[in-house]
């Protein structure tokens, strides 16, 4: 059967820790980023603030990205050419606003092994306050759900997807189930459960909450200490490594310079911030999509 | 392309008329060849390997020789090869005469099980834990399983014991193929269920005569219900059964159509009327709720409620054109089997709603897309015929539905591409977030 891939239902949060990807076999087999929690992540169905929009690409071929928050972290979503409806339907969104999309996971994994995700849109559109909480319901509910399958997981000596379908699992959550259990050993779910809660706070704002503390500082991205270089340096610094990586004086790669300047401590976001201040000033430009020539 | 398995059953048939003249392995190869390189027709290559070998093309088995497991329900004509695990004899009474029977269970090597019966005992008398080669022999289907029947076509041939042998430790079913009773509510009907026991109400009926080989008959159709959902049933007897009656049928077995269960039950079942408190049919023709992945394990659902945000709107949504002699959709008003026609004007919704753990495509006619979209046919036309455009209303529609949580009521079937709810009812979901929030919360502060 050609099934058609669930969009689940997963806190920003959930989803940005993830570091396994699983790849079925075969040409056209889809492929799955699998969270801490077990979900199996092909297509998901996001509600949340649209809060910064950009286009990477030109007024011609855009390439939007642009991050939705959803009270417990931000989702990164992309839209260029392969989607012209959610490209252009993104275009017209203005910032800040509540915003629907529904789209594929992809992943990204630097040469240090750090492993990034992020959401390529299939549709985007603009939504009223009542679709997002009750998505913030959906995703609360659906949260516990594969809390109460992980936990079941981890009771078990060796954890199987036919002992957690016997227990009323669905099939594709106990599969993830078993393949995080085994990937991630032993996960902070309570640490989820403060996602929950933080997210049903966002429902509840009247109400007083005693959040669980996680056990240990979040498994996401780390810290970057941002006190070594100031702003101008960092300018300076980028401007540099944009110049270095122009080897075929066609510009230096986006992808090459997230990666190079993740090695000096400047993570993806900053150097967006950085790259947008640097076209303001004219330094440097995009000849082509992510790629960026000093002027 | 046939791979070893299915080459298996002509090797042997080969190998049997070759009488040792050459090994399985050679034949196996030359078969493979023959087929897989040279692309010549099964037939043909049967008889090329034969004569090769000095064998007589002739003495080959003309019907279709398969295994057990590739046997369909109705076969015309096949042969088989395998092992009689169990036979018995037993008088039954046809046209009003006595006549006896054999019926039994066959292996095969696979250690795949079939149920047979011999009608002419002159032709045919197989003795238990002996091999045969059955040929002319065909299939009916029983209780969603084909059966082997031997009739007056039949030729058997002995075979000695090694030629099959079946693996030890198969669970041979008793004769006629049932599996031990179990008891269900509607909600665990699935495809191919034996021997159930079912307690349900009976909502709705109706008879109507059917020719079968031995006569007019009258069977039995509607709809019973339990608290779990509503199910479509045959009755293939006169059970007396009365609408609105609470009946337990015991032995009675399922058969899908197009993934959606259907209880049947005929001359092996028993019907009875308990007495005992049962929700009147007016309680059980409401609303039932199931998610969509409970609905894509039994792999359809009769009249069934479920709840999901609609993730896509499909190609064939909004103000299309049909054909007025057969309803389908035309093109440029040309109709793909009647030609230009006079098209008529339809309103139509085929969405893909998802709960996050499962999808399913649902399709909506006029009348249900106009109540949950607000916007009549008439309307579309107009605004149609005002913009020049017919694929406008379409994108409305996707505004009005993209990303809305709905509650759908309608049956639910399946095919390759998986679950399709055919949509009676449809209405936003209105979600009282607050109070259910509430009720999340208190689940998780209780932990």
């Amino acid at each position: 059967m050609m099934m058609r891939e669930p969009a689940w239902r997963v806190f920003a949060s959930e989803f940005n820790a993830s570091t396994l990807e699983f790849k079925g076999e075969g040409e056209k087999a889809p492929s799955y980023v699998i969270t801490p929690l077990g979900a199996m992540i092909n297509r998901l169905f996001i509600v949340g603030i649209l809060t910064d929009m950009q286009n990477l690409g030109t007024d011609q071929d855009p390439y939007w990205r642009a991050t939705v928050s959803d009270g417990t972290d931000r989702f990164y979503v992309y839209a260029g050419k392969y989607a012209p409806e959610a490209s252009a339907a993104l275009a017209k969104i203005e910032p800040p606003s509540f915003v629907a999309v529904i789209g594929k996971s992809r992943t990204y994994s630097s040469d240090e092994g750090k492993f990034y995700v992020s959401v390529r849109a299939e549709k985007v559109l603009t939504v009223d306050e009542h679709i997002k909480d009750n998505w913030l319901l959906e995703t609360v509910r659906a949260t516990l759900r594969r809390i109460d399958a992980m936990e079941e997981a981890m009771q078990m000596e060796t954890p199987t997807v036919e002992g957690l379908v016997n227990l009323g699992f669905p099939a594709p959550l106990a599969d993830g189930v078993v393949r995080a259990a085994e990937h991630y050993q032993d996960p902070d779910v309570n640490r989820f459960r403060g996602t929950v809660l933080e997210a049903l706070e966002q429902l509840l704002p009247d109400r007083g909450f005693d959040l669980p503390l996680p056990r240990d500082m979040p498994t996401g991205p780390e810290e970057i200490d941002d006190e070594e270089i100031d702003d101008g340096e960092k300018e300076e610094v980028i401007l540099k490594l944009i110049e270095k990586l122009d080897v075929n004086k066609k510009g230096a790669s986006l992808p090459d310079l997230i990666k190079e300047a993740a090695k000096l401590g400047i993570l993806e976001d900053e150097l967006e911030e950085i790259n947008n201040s640097l076209l303001d000033k004219g330094l440097i430009y995009e000849p082509t999509i992510n790629r960026m020539k000093r002027i | 392309m046939m791979n070893k398995e299915e080459l298996a059953p002509h090797v042997k048939e080969i190998a049997r008329v070759l009488e040792g003249r050459a090994k399985e392995q050679d034949i196996e190869r030359d078969l493979d060849n023959y087929l897989n390189v040279y692309r010549m027709s099964l037939e043909a290559s049967r008889r090329h390997i034969v004569r090769k070998y000095g064998g007589d093309p002739n003495a080959l088995t003309k019907g279709d020789r398969k295994t057990l497991a590739n046997l369909g329900l109705n076969e015309g004509s096949v042969d088989v090869l395998g092992r009689v695990m169990s036979s018995t004899t037993r008088e039954i009474t046809v046209s009003g005469q006595p006549k006896t029977i054999q019926s039994g269970v066959l292996a095969d090597e696979a250690g795949a099980t079939i149920g047979f019966t011999v009608w002419d005992l002159t032709k045919a008398d197989l003795k238990p834990d002996t091999n045969y080669l059955i040929r002319y022999a065909y299939t009916r289907e029983w209780n969603g399983q084909p059966e082997l029947h031997l009739g007056n076509r039949v030729v058997v041939e002995e075979r000695p014991q090694e030629e099959v042998v079946v693996p030890e430790g198969i669970s041979v079913p008793s004769s006629g193929g049932r599996s031990a009773p179990q008891t269900v509510k509607v909600s665990g009907l699935r495809d191919n269920m034996n021997n159930v026991t079912i307690t349900g109400r009976i909502l709705s009926m109706k008879s109507r005569e059917v020719d079968t080989p031995s006569g007019k008959k009258t069977m039995f159709s509607g709809i019973m219900g339990d608290e779990t959902g509503r199910v479509e049933f045959t009755a293939w007897e006169d059970f007396k059964l009365r609408e609105g009656e609470v009946i337990t049928v015991s032995n009675g077995y399922v058969k899908g159509w197009k993934g959606i269960p259907r209880l049947s039950f005929g001359e092996r079942a028993e019907v009875n009327r308990p007495k005992m408190d049962f929700p009147s049919a007016e309680q059980l023709s409401g609303e039932v709720m199931r998610t969509i992945e409970d609905i894509e394990r039994n792999g359809g659902a009769f009249d069934v409620t479920t709840q999901g945000t609609i993730v896509d709107i499909k190609k064939g949504t909004g103000l299309i054109f049909r054909c007025p002699e057969c309803h389908r959709v035309v093109l440029k008003g040309v109709c793909q089997i009647h030609g230009k026609v006079q098209q008529v004007p339809d309103l139509r919704i085929r969405v893909i709603v998802d709960d996050g753990f499962a999808a399913m495509t649902a399709v909506m006619k006029k009348e249900v897309s106009e109540e949950l979209t607000g916007i009549t046919l008439k309307e579309a036309l107009d605004e149609a015929r005002e913009s020049m455009d017919t694929e406008a209303i379409a994108q409305r529609f996707e505004e009005r539905l993209l990303a809305k949580p709905l509650v759908l009521r309608g049956t639910v079937m399946s095919d390759d591409y998986g679950l399709s709810m055919t949509v009676t009812e449809a209405r936003f979901a209105t979600v009282d977030v607050k109070s259910e929030a509430e009720a999340l919360l208190s689940k998780i502060e209780v932990i």
